[in-house]
């Protein structure tokens, strides 16, 4: 019987080109854009543990193939298996939710990162005493997760559940309230709110591709705390006089945006917001900060949408202003809500001078996923003050 | 390094495969015997497979390089002929020691430094200091391996290697270096010193690699991704426990016959020719019959290497019962240092011992066929929520919500989203019909023909693509 060797030849040889072509090709482009080739950086640095993680870290990242051909996987892993990869999860009705949230409200302490920092009372604790100790309030607000609004929109099954508060979260809340730490309830605001919506109001208090809150959940959240600020009497309405314009700005959403896929990106139309721009009466100009206000709000990627962002000066920020008719002072890091604020407030302890109040204001998922954790972060070092 | 990364399949293995065949052809065309020949390609692969474990860290080499000396040593000394039967037995014992000593010391004094303190703190006593220790990757593989090779020298049944070389390529030969199928010498000791190089097993070693590949990329992880969400869940709903203990016996399944896929079609790339790790397990009618079919390395090295030596069934029915219950139990230990993992094998130790009982059958056994195959299938996916679980507590509860008494919360609301998505649902029906597909790829890899070759070129490409979007993904059999 003759044996037909031609298709374990064919099958060996499409096998080796395959896996050959993309290193090759990668060395080609490198070399004729006058690159030595990444891949003898390996002869570059001593072959430790790190070194050679690294290395394969930087192959991959550099790779030609994986640049060209991962958006168009991901479009086609999306448009045929609702799957968005790593960073968002797909909802109903076109909404996207951020993963970390996501499993923020569903996973229990099992997922939970090990190690220190992880429990955001001692951090808050101190700063609230330290704060205390300079004769400056402190007001947290800690900011739902959109998945803890609209979890029917994530979900049939929480169809008619309403506002859902995970358990850690109401946890840490009734810590707060036993420790003496003032909050504003943004999940009661929100409920109400909700309460009042009806299926074809077209403004939600969060964005369908975003993981942010929208100008409606923005106006919302800073009537509440402007509320809950004049109520205690720490300090009494402002006489600065602002006015609004409103202003529409098409976003795609972060949510999207994080994708990193054009593909996606063409295909789904950027939502249309309608903004209101905060302005001073007297000269129009948009709303600015203050640094010698008597209020300092310290925050994360909820305070920079719409105040940073386009179209500026319409985020929570300038919404709190024209509550309480004041400017104020504001610390803004992305992600860095629970730990990086409080740091770079300890490097600009200037900042304090005049204050009555800091406001503090963090995504619900922080809790538990926030950057470098909830470090213990002494305003005034001393040996004695833990770290 | 990962079989499933970019690194591995666009640098590592074109690289080794173009070297190995370049030397063994310069080889052939310098006229030198084959025996040869395959002396200077062991040593090539033992160059690589070093580089190969190194990559996860350097140091953890010379652990296996003194493992391998030490064995050798040892199997030389057995192999002496006129050696007295009391020198042996404490040559071989030296060498037992030493592999588990090494194995115990690395993977399960944390464990019992753990539970010490925990007695301890029962008495009100202090605790040990803890010490964080770092588990070299597939140590548990290549001691069963150094093991293997001791004990068959000293029965007898296999001869005491004459090449350190030869010797430490069997030990660190790198497809089958980290997560196995466990490799006992005396099945590969003839391909150490001679094997041929043909475009037949070459091609059929690069479509068993590429269907284990397309099995762990494009099955495995997003049924992982399921199974984590389920298990990480802080409530679950009876449905959604189910579901996720459905997607983790899939995920371990198409993990870890996908990386014995793998490692058996790389070795065919370099020669070799390993034997099946993997019998369609979930096609068992009775847990006895599952533990001829999964994982069989693991099953029958414990087989010939525990049970067997501990009487097996030559003592009377009681001990065969107890035999069985020890050795799943040390089965279950061998995957971790975990209760989680005692408790796993001393479930199927349990199963086992039940159906030894009733004359190897299980108590379903006048049923229908696809009955007794779909009850088999739920005790074993009882077994793998301890098995995933990451403690008994875990365990606990997540079987509690199969039976109906979980918790429900506000997670429980949104798990839809994460477990019931078209893709999953998709891979999933997909899943379930590769399982129930009576052909398997370590067979229907034998022979390659050209509508092979247009299947499994497309899955390849497929699986690729689905590599580059997916996050890192490691094996799950590295951990044990």
């Amino acid at each position: 019987m003759r044996i037909d060797r031609g298709a374990p030849i064919f099958v060996a040889a499409t096998f080796l080109a395959l896996i050959v072509a993309p290193g090759l090709i990668q060395a080609v482009f490198e070399i004729r854009h006058g690159e030595r080739p990444r891949a003898l950086d390996i002869f570059l640095r001593p072959p430790t543990a790190r070194n050679l993680h690294a290395y394969e870290r930087s192959l991959e990242e550099s790779s030609l193939v994986i640049q060209d051909l991962r958006p168009g996987m991901q479009y086609l892993q999306w448009r045929f298996l609702a799957d968005t990869g790593e960073k968002a999860v797909v909802g109903r009705d076109g909404w996207l939710f951020y993963r970390p949230s996501v499993r923020y409200l569903v996973e229990g302490q099992a997922g939970a990162p090990e190690g220190d920092f992880t429990d955001p009372l001692p951090a808050i604790q101190l700063f609230r005493d330290e704060l205390g100790s300079r004769r400056i309030r402190l007001l947290l607000v800690p900011v739902p997760n959109k998945e803890s609004i609209y979890p029917e929109r994530l979900a049939g099954r929480a169809e008619g559940a309403g506002v859902v508060i995970c358990e850690r979260t109401r946890r840490l809340l009734d810590r707060l309230e036993q420790s003496g730490i003032e909050y504003v309830d943004l999940f009661e605001v929100f409920r109400r709110a909700r309460q009042q919506e009806s299926r074809s109001d077209r403004e939600r208090l969060y964005l369908a591709r975003d993981s942010h809150w929208s100008p409606k959940g923005v106006r919302a959240a800073a009537a509440a705390v402007a509320r809950r600020v004049l109520e205690e009497g720490t300090l009494h309405q402002g006489d600065r006089t602002y006015a609004e314009r409103l202003v529409r700005v098409r976003r795609q959403g972060d949510l999207v945006q994080m994708l990193r896929v054009p593909q996606i990106e063409r295909a789904l139309e950027p939502e249309i917001v309608t903004c209101s721009q905060v302005i001073e009466a007297d000269n129009g100009r948009p709303y600015h900060d203050a640094t010698d206000s008597e209020i300092l709000i310290l925050g994360d990627s909820f305070l920079r949408i719409y105040e940073q962002d386009e179209p500026e000066s319409a985020g929570f920020l300038a919404q709190l202003a024209r509550e309480l008719g004041r400017p104020l002072t504001s610390i803004v890091n992305d992600g860095g809500a629970s730990t990086l604020v409080r740091q770079s407030l300890a490097r600009r302890p200037a900042l304090l001078k005049n204050k009555k109040l800091v406001i503090w204001e963090f995504a619900e998922r922080e809790i538990r996923f926030g950057t470098e954790g909830w470090k213990i972060v002494p305003l005034v070092r001393s040996a004695k003050t833990p770290r | 390094m990962v079989f499933s990364t970019y690194l591995f399949i666009f640098y590592f293995l074109p690289l080794v495969l173009l070297l190995y065949y370049a030397l063994e052809s310069l080889s052939r065309r310098a006229g030198a015997p084959v025996e040869r020949t395959t002396l200077a390609l062991n040593a090539f692969l033992i160059l690589a497979s070093y580089v190969f474990y190194g990559w996860w860290n350097p140091w953890f080499v010379w652990l296996m390089l003194g493992m391998t000396v030490v064995n050798y040593v040892c199997g030389r000394i057995l192999g002496r002929p006129g050696l007295g039967r009391d020198s042996r037995f404490w040559i071989v014992t030296f060498a037992i020691v030493v592999s588990l000593g090494t194995l115990g010391f690395f993977k399960y004094f944390l464990f019992v430094e753990d539970n010490l303190n925990q007695v301890l703190a029962w008495f009100g006593a202090g605790a040990f200091p803890v010490f964080e220790i770092v588990l070299p990757i597939g140590i548990s593989f290549y001691t069963f391996h150094t093991l293997s090779y001791s004990i068959d020298v000293y029965r007898g049944t296999a001869p005491a290697v004459r090449s350190l070389l030869d010797f430490a390529c069997y030990i660190a030969l790198f497809p089958q270096l980290v997560a196995g199928p466990i490799i006992r010498y005396n099945t590969v000791a003839d391909q150490l010193v001679s094997r041929s190089h043909t475009w037949e097993r070459f091609a059929s070693g690069v479509v068993l690699f590429i269907l284990g590949f397309a099995k762990k990329i494009l099955l495995a992880n997003p049924m992982g991704r399921v199974a984590d969400a389920a298990f990480e869940a802080q409530s679950l709903s009876t449905p959604d426990a189910w579901f996720g203990a459905l997607a983790y016996a899939f995920q371990i399944y198409f993990d870890f016959s996908g990386y014995s896929d793998m490692a058996i079609g790389l070795g065919r790339m370099f020669g070799f020719e390993f034997l099946k790790n993997f019998d369609s397990p979930y096609h068992a009618e009775s847990i006895t019959d599952f533990w001829r079919r999964w994982h069989i390395s693991l099953s029958t090295f414990l087989r010939d290497y525990l049970y067997i030596p501990l009487g097996g069934n030559r003592k009377g029915s009681r001990r065969t019962y107890f035999n069985l219950i020890v050795v799943m139990l040390l089965g279950g230990l061998w995957h971790g240092a975990k209760w989680t993992y005692v408790v796993w094998g001393a479930y199927h130790g349990i199963l086992l011992a039940l159906e030894r009982l009733r004359g190897k059958r299980s108590a379903y056994r006048g049923w229908p066929r696809p009955v007794r195959v779909a009850a088999t299938f739920v005790l074993v996916l009882i077994s793998w929520v301890p098995f995933r679980a990451a403690d008994l507590r875990e365990a606990t509860s997540y079987l509690g919500a199969m039976i109906g008494q979980g918790r429900s919360g506000p997670g429980t609301l949104v798990m839809p989203a994460l477990l019931y998505t078209q893709g999953t649902l998709l891979i999933m029906a997909i899943g379930a019909a590769v399982v129930a597909w009576p052909i398997q790829a370590h067979d229907w890899s034998r022979e390659v023909t050209w509508r092979k070759a247009l299947v499994v070129h497309p899955l390849f490409g497929v699986s690729l693509l689905a590599m580059f979007s997916q996050a890192f993904n490691p094996f799950l059999y590295f951990q044990f």
